[in-house]
């Protein structure tokens, strides 16, 4: 029946693509320890960019067997889209493989919600003040990609995610400590109800309140803040800004930009990493590679369009949604640990702060290097310990000269914030502005 | 079942609108087995395109169909999405299935607050249609915009956005609620983008709304401001660090007031928390008697404007702060009916793979006593004027936004541009340190929207006239 169709679609226009997904997922979540929302979903969609004319056109539809008004809309925006300056994907293979959990296709109500309580047992046990929030989603889904040029790639996936948090809102006083984690497999009950009761301790000691004045001082990122801290870099390699010449690091490739212990791969393959994938969202295969190798700057992220545009190779970067254009995205950044323990750089942050959660940074001019946004939840240090927490204070930060001259030292440990895999990371000399 | 799969071939787009769809729904409802239940069928279609510096980057029509059932049994909710209206008794069932198991498991329950059945066809009322603009038409318009954003010296890129959808929605619950709405929603939104000596800055302007295809046309002068800002801002010095009295242009305290203290007005935040309800005590005193914050869905034409929100509960304007004292929330049927007040029309879900929450419409402070900008900065002698936003966020206390511009105030009077102004901020202390609301109330519509538990963007407005803050922290060098 598909291959008909393509058949088809290649009599009426130039060239093609053919994006076609379906899933489905559950998902639970209690906020202020109650049970809110029990959530089952079946989603399918699929897309085609056709070629008339040497321009492309768009379209996309989540409505089952809708091929034909799909292809045509496709074909009726094509005289008017961007030329077709590139070439769709030709016939390729990945030669790796990637785990699949078909447990996470198959959880039931009785199970999260059950997880659910005991979270906000495990939280309460230590913070009894707290009140619980938490949400767990798994699902499967399945995506085929073809196109005029021989490629006709499958891939199924499966992902698992959990957040859990311990929360209290009073007077002068909001807090929320919380962990979370995307995996493309069932995470153990152990772990996570682990992580509920490292919420909830973080949530003792940020009950305590810390002063802090405006100043200059040494700062530790949790993996959290540092993922915050990153964006610069990852706004710099996008392929789009390189292609548009927006991106300071347009004929920056083999310099070195970085301190020489900074380490940044893209690994679509990582065993535990949310973000991977064998094809990208174009049908390329995928590459484990190096963005920045010891300081200095080794790839940008690319769609097949803007490595053209650019005259780099195919990177295999390309990531979407079924309903949207591809564009060029990191799948998985993991950045190399350090050989310091977090207790060390703990002990080395004396009278500095800790550095959990930022606010809003997303609004900073990242391409200019600029993080800037309220601290959400940062705590003092003193004695190698946490002493408590330090509100009504912000952060503003330049990446590029952050990651390059002020780094004390890094983390081994690392964990999983979203689609990367971070170390904690102290660096001194950092303005904070405080009333 | 075969009653069913009959109906099912009746609800082709072409057909979606007849009487079968209203007999299969409604009756679906009525004998889900469930104390409660809903259902929602959507049905849109998006034209949209996108410039980037010279290209037009894509342009595309895509169609997002699908439903939802969502039913409360013994207290507790089931939700299920589908796109494929074959086997929606299944659905049902399912939905049903999910809230028994959890209701066995959970000792908590909703409950919901009555409202008075509706039963309406909600139709468009255009002053410009953008379905009778040709995409040709569309594309030259604003890549007219795009050339001229171009062509100013300095300015080394571009990115437009357009978009316009026409949504057919059904609902109806076990209540008697049926509806049958068409919905339009548009929005734009450009950026000029300089870059120099390896610093980038950016000069934005937006428009958008839900029943004039106009507002996009002869948008000259606001284009070349964006493309002045972006050149002008490149050049500028980061503003220095510190706390000062910041003004806010309509715009920004629009995007501060929705940030701020929107969002900690929504029932979710506060039926299940009683420490909140005491931190949201009604009759407490937020600020200067001068200050008013309210949310309405009734300004016909802007994206926040509803007739109906997505529970069938008809909109309103819901006053949260009358003359610097709170008086209201924003309230879904489930979070009013837990804390025993009154639905105000703000459960409203993205689309049909979410269910609705409580959300805003358009969210402003009303005109104050305090004149015009110049009566509010006259008497600052070191401040900043801080204009258009880069967007914001917050966590119910503390918020940052980001200025889309702005420049020093220096002895009352305006001084050189400054960027990078980050504002951050606990949301209490900033409503009591508001100590001038001009009377210009001002609202403009942009392509973007709010996010929320994973639901964005959700088309909202923000209005207010310019307002001045004092002790704000803005971070920079």
């Amino acid at each position: 029946m598909v291959k008909k169709f393509t058949e088809n679609l290649n009599s009426l226009c130039d060239a093609f693509e053919m994006f076609k997904a379906s899933g489905r997922s559950l998902s639970v979540a209690y906020e202020n320890d109650r049970l809110t929302e029990i959530r089952q979903g079946e989603s399918s969609g699929m897309s085609i960019r056709a070629v008339k004319g040497g321009k492309i056109g768009f379209s996309y539809s989540s409505k089952p067997d809708e091929v034909d008004a799909v292809a045509g809309a496709a074909i009726r925006m094509a005289p008017y889209g961007k030329p077709y300056n590139f070439s769709f994907a030709p016939r390729q293979k990945s030669e790796h493989t990637r785990p699949y959990d078909a447990r996470c296709g198959e959880l039931s109500v009785e199970k999260l919600v059950g997880l659910g309580l005991a979270v906000k047992d495990a939280i309460k046990s230590i913070a009894p003040e707290a009140m619980a929030e938490c949400s767990f989603s798994g699902g499967v889904s399945q995506s085929r990609i073809e196109t005029s040029a021989g490629q006709d790639c499958s891939e199924q996936e499966s992902s698992f995610g959990y957040f859990v948090a311990a929360k209290i809102t009073e007077e002068g006083n909001f807090l929320s400590t919380y962990r979370y984690r995307s995996s493309n497999g069932q995470v153990g009950e152990d772990e996570i109800l682990e992580e509920a009761r490292e919420a909830a301790r973080d949530f003792v000691v940020a009950r305590k309140h810390a002063p802090v004045k405006a100043g200059r001082y040494r700062v530790l990122f949790s993996p959290g803040a540092l993922s915050d801290i990153l964006m610069p870099i990852a706004v710099s390699i996008n392929g789009l800004n390189i292609e548009k010449k927006t991106s300071r690091w347009v004929n920056s490739l083999g310099e070195r930009l970085f301190d020489e212990r900074v380490t940044l791969l893209d690994d679509p393959f990582h065993e535990d990493g949310p973000g991977g994938g064998l094809y990208d969202g174009e049908g390329v295969c995928t590459q484990r590679r190096a963005i920045i190798e010891k300081g200095v700057l080794k790839g940008f992220c690319h769609t097949l369009s803007t490595a053209k545009a650019c005259g780099h190779e195919p990177t295999g970067n390309a990531r979407r949604a079924v309903s949207s254009v591809p564009q060029p995205g990191l799948h998985n950044l993991v950045m190399a640990g350090g050989s310091a323990t977090r207790e060390q750089l703990l002990a080395q942050a004396e009278g500095g702060l800790y550095i959990d959660q930022m606010l809003g940074t997303f609004t900073s001019n990242f391409l200019a290097g600029q993080v800037s946004g309220n601290i959400s939840l940062g705590y003092a240090v003193q004695g190698g310990q946490r002493i408590g927490r330090v509100k009504n204070c912000a952060l503003n930060v330049n990446t590029f000269d952050l990651l390059k001259s002020h780094i004390v030292a890094i983390s081994g440990e690392r964990e999983w914030v979203g689609g990367q895999y971070l170390p904690w990371v102290l660096v001194e000399d950092v303005a904070i502005s405080a009333r | 079942m075969k009653t069913i799969d009959r109906e099912t071939t009746l609800t082709t787009r072409a057909a979606l609108d007849s009487r079968n769809l209203k007999s299969l729904l409604t009756g679906l409802v009525q004998k889900a087995g469930a104390d409660y239940a809903e259902i929602r069928l959507e049905d849109s279609t998006e034209t949209a395109l996108s410039f980037m510096g010279q290209n037009l980057e894509n342009v595309s029509e895509s169609h997002l169909y699908g439903g939802n059932v969502r039913v409360l049994v013994n207290g507790c909710w089931g939700f299920v999405t589908f796109n494929s209206l074959n086997e929606l008794e299944a659905r049902v069932r399912e939905a049903a299935q999910n809230a028994r198991a959890a209701a066995r498991l959970s000792k908590d329950k909703s409950v919901l607050a009555p409202i008075e059945p509706v039963v309406d066809t909600v139709r468009l009322d255009l002053l410009a249609d953008p379905r009778q603009v040709s995409i040709e038409d569309k594309i030259a318009l604003f890549g007219g915009y795009n050339d001229r954003i171009l062509r100013r010296p300095g300015v080394t890129s571009s990115a437009l956005r357009y978009f316009d959808r026409y949504t057919r929605l059904y609902y109806t619950n076990s209540d008697g609620t049926w509806l049958d709405r068409e919905l339009m929603d548009m929005g734009f939104g450009a950026s000029a983008i300089a870059t120099r000596n390896g610093i980038t800055a950016r000069g934005t302007t937006s428009q958008g709304g839900r029943n004039n295809f106009d507002v996009f046309r002869n948008l000259e002068h606001d284009i070349d401001e964006a493309a002045s800002d972006a050149v002008e801002n490149v050049g500028a010095p980061v503003v220095k660090g510190g706390t000062y009295t910041v003004i806010c242009d309509p715009h920004l305290a629009g995007v501060f007031v929705h940030e701020a203290f929107g969002h900690l007005s929504e029932g979710d935040n506060i039926a299940d928390d009683p420490r909140m309800q005491e931190v949201l005590r009604l009759g407490r005193k937020f600020g200067e008697g001068y200050l008013n914050i309210y949310d309405t869905g009734l300004d016909v034409g802007l994206r926040g404007h509803l007739k109906y929100d997505d529970e069938g509960v008809p909109t309103q304007r819901t006053d949260l702060i009358k003359d610097g004292v709170l008086v209201g929330r924003l309230h879904s049927r489930e979070t009013a009916g837990r804390m025993g007040e009154k639905p105000t029309g703000n459960a409203r879900a993205i689309s049909y793979r979410f269910p609705p929450i409580p959300r805003m419409r358009n969210t402003c402070i009303g005109n104050g006593p305090h004149g015009k900008l110049e009566d509010l900065i006259k008497d600052v002698k070191e401040g900043v004027y801080a204009l258009d936003s880069a967007g914001g966020q917050t966590n119910g206390e503390l918020f940052t936004f980001t200025a889309g511009k702005a420049f020093m105030i220096r002895n009352g009077k305006l001084a050189e541009r400054v960027r990078d102004v980050t504002i951050g901020g606990n949301v209490f202390d900033t409503l009591r340190n508001i100590t001038g609301i001009a009377g210009d109330y001002h609202v403009r519509d942009g392509s973007g929207g709010c996010g929320k538990a994973g639901q964005m963007p959700l088309p909202v407005s923000h209005g207010s006239p310019h307002i001045r803050i004092k002790d704000v922290v803005i971070g920079g060098k």
